[in-house]
């Protein structure tokens, strides 16, 4: 093989080449023996023309995803000095992908009781990039967090597997397995054998707000999140949102609610910062394989709806969600207060497309809301403007 | 596979575009490397950039025959790997009870074996072109009936013993991302991401598929494309989508309509989603040109 870089031996290549491994592996890339074996084979049996060709082989073999390749390519070009190397356009990372938000002039964050009746138009939208420690997880609310993940699993709907599990007497007959048992009994069928779909959970989408206006609820708002990964069978997603829409179901899937939350706070560089829901969820739409999770499933999204500036992008994006997702319930901080109405622009806006507009702001409150799921489930869609009768009654139409 | 010596980038290139696939740089060497090492080749991308049509045209290219898995939630070995042949099998014990046949020893024999897509990419005489697709669409636990395929490219029955490939199939995985695959999966495979082509290889693509557009119009779609993609849509335009949105273009412009109506009477074929057209439409005069 050529060396890359143009000088040397065979023995200075190869330290060369098992230093640029070393560096890869501090950076958490291509640890296993089985990929720097497929590194070298591929040298071996194919050696590069140039340095385009060298990275390729490099990359292929050394990186199994997407979101490693800025990684990688910092570790190649500063091994290999090649500036030119042909810098593929690496895809959006997974995990955290800025959206532009509109840079606004008020950063100011009203407490809850003031923002009941604004208009939105105070909810900054500036990016703040920080991250925070969400506080110890204490012992009462342990207990309630046991009692939240049992509510999560009572509570979400059930639909019917598609994966047949053999069963005994109920479900159709199944055909193999019978005939199967009938070689036993030479050839006579004796005994039947059935095939049902049983009953499995709808996964759970939660998108939650981080942002500054909701401060004060994060953690516990966090924290029921992380009760509803470890409840649901069928796998919940969280993602949230803040300037930038961040996925961090795989942040919180440490069983120790503490632990999770602090790998969250790693994960996410806009808590406490603006708003930008609308954008956020429109990246959420945007990404395919984010939104194909909301399909069939029972959308949350857990946010005061104060929306900086124009609401019509939340407002389209939200109406997406509702017509993808099963259900969509959205959960403001705000409405746990008495004389709350939902009057602001954003979500006066969404609730025609809402089949529950409830409000949690800590646990007790997520606790009570959980408890309305089943019946949310079980009347028809978007429904949730009849539990607000003196807001609007008109169904308001802004599709065109 | 064409007798002649192995296939490195640069024939593998003119193979691949002789049948209308232009692949960049990475991807032709994610492949040459598939070849050479003999290992399945895990692919990821956008919805519509050529990651299912990568294996249709190898399979024409490598002259082997297409096995198609489409996976989708409860899939299970019984459908994917293999299954016995119940009916046969219990006709063949009356018939040994009636004496027409010998005894039932062979019962679990491959005579009784129906193969299922990777039994049947196994036992391929010469070797077959398998595509997994979607493989993030199966329960995550599926990925455990593939290890073993696709480490060794065996599959083991316990009735049976273990069968071996004769000649290695190439095999191509998909995903769309929609969850993680498991570590164990990923490091059997090489991986690459298929990212959206540049204006360029878009050209070369549209022009080899459809037919009768001249190099102007070619140039125009793309510049079109090009700037769509840049635009803030839900759904952003893939390969399959330029391509049938040039066709349709090119069908009205040959029935005498000028380019720009053409490319914007024929614009549903490019992008699918009621807003997406709305945002198109308020922006036609500078993508298309002025009519």
């Amino acid at each position: 093989m050529r060396d890359p870089a143009g000088n040397g031996g065979t023995e200075q290549v190869l330290e060369r080449l098992w230093g640029f491994l070393g560096a890869l592996r501090a950076e958490g890339i291509a640890g296993s023996p089985a990929r720097r074996e497929d590194f070298f084979r591929a040298l071996a049996v194919s050696a590069p023309r140039d340095a385009a060709a060298f990275y390729w082989r490099a990359r292929v073999t050394l990186v199994d995803d997407v979101r490693l390749v800025p990684a990688f390519d910092a570790v190649f070009g500063s091994w290999f000095l090649l500036r030119e190397h042909p810098a593929p356009v690496s895809p959006a990372g997974e995990e955290s992908s800025g959206v532009p938000a509109p840079r606004g002039t008020d950063t100011g964050v009203l407490p809850p009781a003031e923002a009941v009746l604004g208009s939105g138009a105070h909810a900054g939208a500036d990016t703040v990039t920080s991250t925070r420690e969400f506080g110890a997880t204490g012992d009462s609310r342990a207990r309630l967090l046991r009692a939240l993940e049992a509510e999560w699993r009572r509570v979400l709907p059930s639909v019917r597997s598609r994966r047949h599990r053999p069963s005994r007497s109920r479900g159709t007959l199944a055909l193999r397995a019978t005939a199967r048992l009938a070689c036993r009994t030479g050839g006579e069928v004796v005994y039947l054998r059935h095939l049902t779909r049983p009953p499995r959970l709808r996964p759970v989408l939660l998108l939650v707000d981080v942002s500054g206006s909701v401060k004060q609820h994060t953690p516990d708002l966090l924290r029921l999140a992380h009760a509803a990964t470890r409840a649901a069978t069928g796998g919940a997603e969280v993602f949230t949102f803040g300037t930038r829409l961040t996925r961090v179901t795989a942040a919180l899937a440490h069983p120790d609610t503490g632990r999770a939350l602090t790998a969250v706070a790693h994960a996410v560089s806009d808590v406490d910062g603006g708003t930008a829901i609308g954008a956020s969820l429109a990246e959420f739409i945007a990404t395919p394989r984010f939104f194909s999770l909301a399909r069939g499933a029972v959308v949350i999204v857990v946010s005061d709806g104060l929306e900086r500036g124009d609401c019509d992008l939340m407002l389209r994006c939200t109406r997406r969600v509702a017509l993808a997702g099963y259900r969509l319930l959205w959960w403001s901080p705000l409405a746990c207060a008495p004389g709350y109405r939902p009057v602001t622009r954003g979500i006066a806006g969404v609730l025609p497309w809402l089949d529950r507009l409830g409000g949690v702001r800590d646990l007790p409150s997520g606790l009570a809301e959980l408890r309305h799921v089943p019946d949310v489930c079980a009347r028809p869609r978007r429904e949730a403007f009849r539990e607000w009768p003196d807001t609007n009654p008109r169904r308001q139409s802004w599709q065109s | 596979m064409t007798a002649a010596g192995p296939l490195d980038e640069y024939r593998l290139a003119g193979l691949l575009a002789g049948q209308g696939y232009f692949a960049d740089e990475g991807l032709l060497t994610a492949v040459h490397l598939a070849l050479r090492l003999g290992k399945p080749l895990l692919l990821e991308g956008e919805p519509g950039v050529g990651k299912t049509e990568l294996a249709t045209v190898m399979a024409s290219v490598l002259s082997r025959p297409l096995i198609r898995l489409q996976c989708f939630e409860g899939l299970d070995s019984a459908q994917a790997l293999y299954e016995w042949d119940h009916p046969r099998q219990l006709l063949r014990i009356r018939e040994a009870e009636a004496g027409t046949a010998g005894g039932t020893d062979d019962l679990y024999s491959e005579r009784f074996l129906l193969a299922r897509p990777l039994l049947r990419a196994v036992t391929s005489e010469h070797g077959a072109v398998l595509l997994i697709d979607e493989i993030d669409r199966a329960d995550s636990e599926f990925e455990a009936f593939l290890l073993e395929f696709l480490g060794d490219f065996q599959i083991t029955i316990p009735e049976l013993g273990t069968l071996t490939a004769r000649r290695k199939p190439f095999v191509v995985l998909s995903s769309n991302r929609t969850r993680e695959l498991h570590g164990a999966l990923k490091r059997r495979c090489l991986y690459h991401w298929i990212d959206f082509p540049g204006s360029e290889r878009e050209k070369a693509i549209l022009e080899a598929h459809v037919p009768g557009l001249d190099v102007e119009a070619a140039e125009r779609l793309v510049r079109a494309v090009t700037s769509v993609r840049r635009l803030p849509l839900l759904k952003r335009p893939g390969i399959a989508e330029s391509v049938e949105w040039a066709r349709g273009a090119a069908a009205l412009a040959e029935d005498g309509a000028a380019w720009p109506q053409a490319m914007r009477a024929a614009l549903g074929l490019l992008v699918k989603d009621e807003e997406d057209t709305r945002l198109l439409a308020t922006k036609a005069a500078e993508l298309f040109g002025d009519a």
